[in-house]
């Protein structure tokens, strides 16, 4: 083991002031292709949710959120394989984005982190901070690319995480009841 | 280093983010560096399979649902984590608890059966089995022939091979993240809880294994002493951070 403190005793650390931190693992193409890696077509589509459809999610307990979503529908000559959905989530100090992929079934079959943001308070929930990154900007005084530097810090929970997965499943089930996923 | 290929990827697993960083395998097709994370994300799933208390299959779910006098067989893991779990509670005088207050000397482990000594006894890996699941992911990716990477489950995590990890302490009171240190072949935790005298502390662990550096960043908490003498017994070395800026 050798470890090499930023500062004297790690004090230095102290002066210096809180960055912003941002990782960016998959973007949703490659996502969805290690999800279905046999799929030859990844067909987009929208799913706009009527009214008694977010009803019929909100009796399931799922906050429905949005009525819209974006949806790739993975198919391989010219069959249905599954579904991949993109979200984002925010925590506390941080905005994760990420991929489900869906089988026929209707199980989870892969989740994959797209990307990670982690900012000082307030400027998480700010439109104008999360649309900075839209299309991988680095931004000063973020640290991405050629980093590799990783947090550490008392666990982060994905709760927000797991709550979404649960409401994207909730969300495809239902279109596919309704017929807004099959040809 | 920066020029060497690295496959990073994260997935949600054992409550938190668990990422894992590899560099590509030498005259490998770039296909084997995925496929060895792959395969360390399926080492840590079927870790938190066997030790979760929200799996009531896991060993811990059948301890937790088991009565007093009686004991359960219990697999390679939980032997790995009760044992060393065992060993910090008695060195630590309890200060290290599994159970968390509820039967801190109400189960042991003889061989591979964990006896239940009290019906309130209830076993919750979460100071501790983050750690192993780190040590397992790697001990996976190397035996796929990773020479080089770390995982970070949640911001416990170990870095191996030559590489140089830059570790950033998130600034818990207002988010952000500041430089602490840089480690190679080693493992570095933190964690922040509330003590029995009601002070929320903030400490870090580094250590050669990432269960060592999770386990002990508890008793580094629980004892407000970051000089523990139990740290130098694992080749530890420990900090508590400043509750007012949340970093030393």
């Amino acid at each position: 083991m050798r470890l090499t403190l930023a500062g004297a005793l790690g004090a230095v650390a102290a002066a210096a002031p809180a960055a912003a931190f941002a990782v960016d693992y998959l973007t949703a193409e490659q996502a969805a292709r290690l999800m279905f890696p046999d799929a030859d077509r990844f067909e987009p589509r929208e799913l706009n949710l009527d009214a008694a459809e977010m009803q019929a999610l909100d009796a399931q307990g799922v906050r429905s959120r949005s009525a819209r979503w974006s949806v790739q529908l993975a198919q391989h000559a010219g069959q249905p394989l599954g579904v991949v959905v993109t979200d984002d989530v925010v925590g506390k100090f941080e905005l994760i984005s990420y991929a489900v992929g869906i089988g026929l079934d209707g199980t989870v079959k892969q989740i994959e982190i797209l990307s990670y943001r982690e900012s000082h308070g307030g400027e998480i929930r700010l439109p104008a901070w999360r649309r900075q990154f839209v299309g991988k900007t680095a931004a000063s005084p973020l640290r991405v690319g050629d980093d590799i530097a990783n947090i550490s810090g008392a666990t982060l929970s994905c709760t927000h995480v797991t709550e979404g997965v649960r409401r994207i499943v909730a969300v495809v089930a239902l279109a596919r009841r309704n017929g807004k996923l099959g040809p | 280093m920066n020029d060497r290929r690295i496959v990073r990827r994260a997935r949600p697993l054992l409550g938190t983010l668990v990422e894992i960083g590899a560099t590509a395998i030498d005259g490998a097709a770039p296909q084997a560096t995925a496929d060895a994370v792959d395969a360390a994300f399926a080492r840590v799933a079927a870790l938190q399979q066997r030790l979760s208390r929200f799996v009531a299959a896991s060993d811990v779910g059948r301890f937790n649902a088991a009565s007093a006098g009686t004991c359960i067989d219990v697999g390679g893991d939980a032997r790995t984590v009760l044992g060393a779990a065992a060993e910090l509670r008695d060195a630590s005088d309890g200060a290290f608890d599994v159970t968390l207050g509820s039967g801190t000397h109400a189960w042991r482990l003889d061989g591979r059966r964990l006896h239940k000594l009290a019906d309130r006894a209830q076993i919750d890996l979460g100071g501790i089995a983050k750690g192993h699941a780190v040590d397992c992911a790697v001990a996976t990716l190397e035996q796929h022939g990773v020479a080089a990477g770390w995982v970070n489950a949640g911001g416990d995590l170990r870095a191996f091979g030559d590489l140089a990890l830059p570790i950033e302490l998130r600034d818990e009171e207002g988010g952000g993240v500041r430089r602490f240190a840089t480690i190679e072949d080693g493992a570095f935790a933190t964690s922040r809880r509330q003590a029995a005298d009601g002070v929320a502390r903030h400490a870090s662990v580094a250590a050669p294994r990432c269960l060592w550096a999770d386990a002990l960043t508890k008793v580094v908490v629980v004892t407000a002493n970051a000089g523990h003498p139990l740290l130098a017994r694992f080749g530890a070395r420990g900090w508590l951070h400043d509750p007012r800026s949340g970093i030393a």
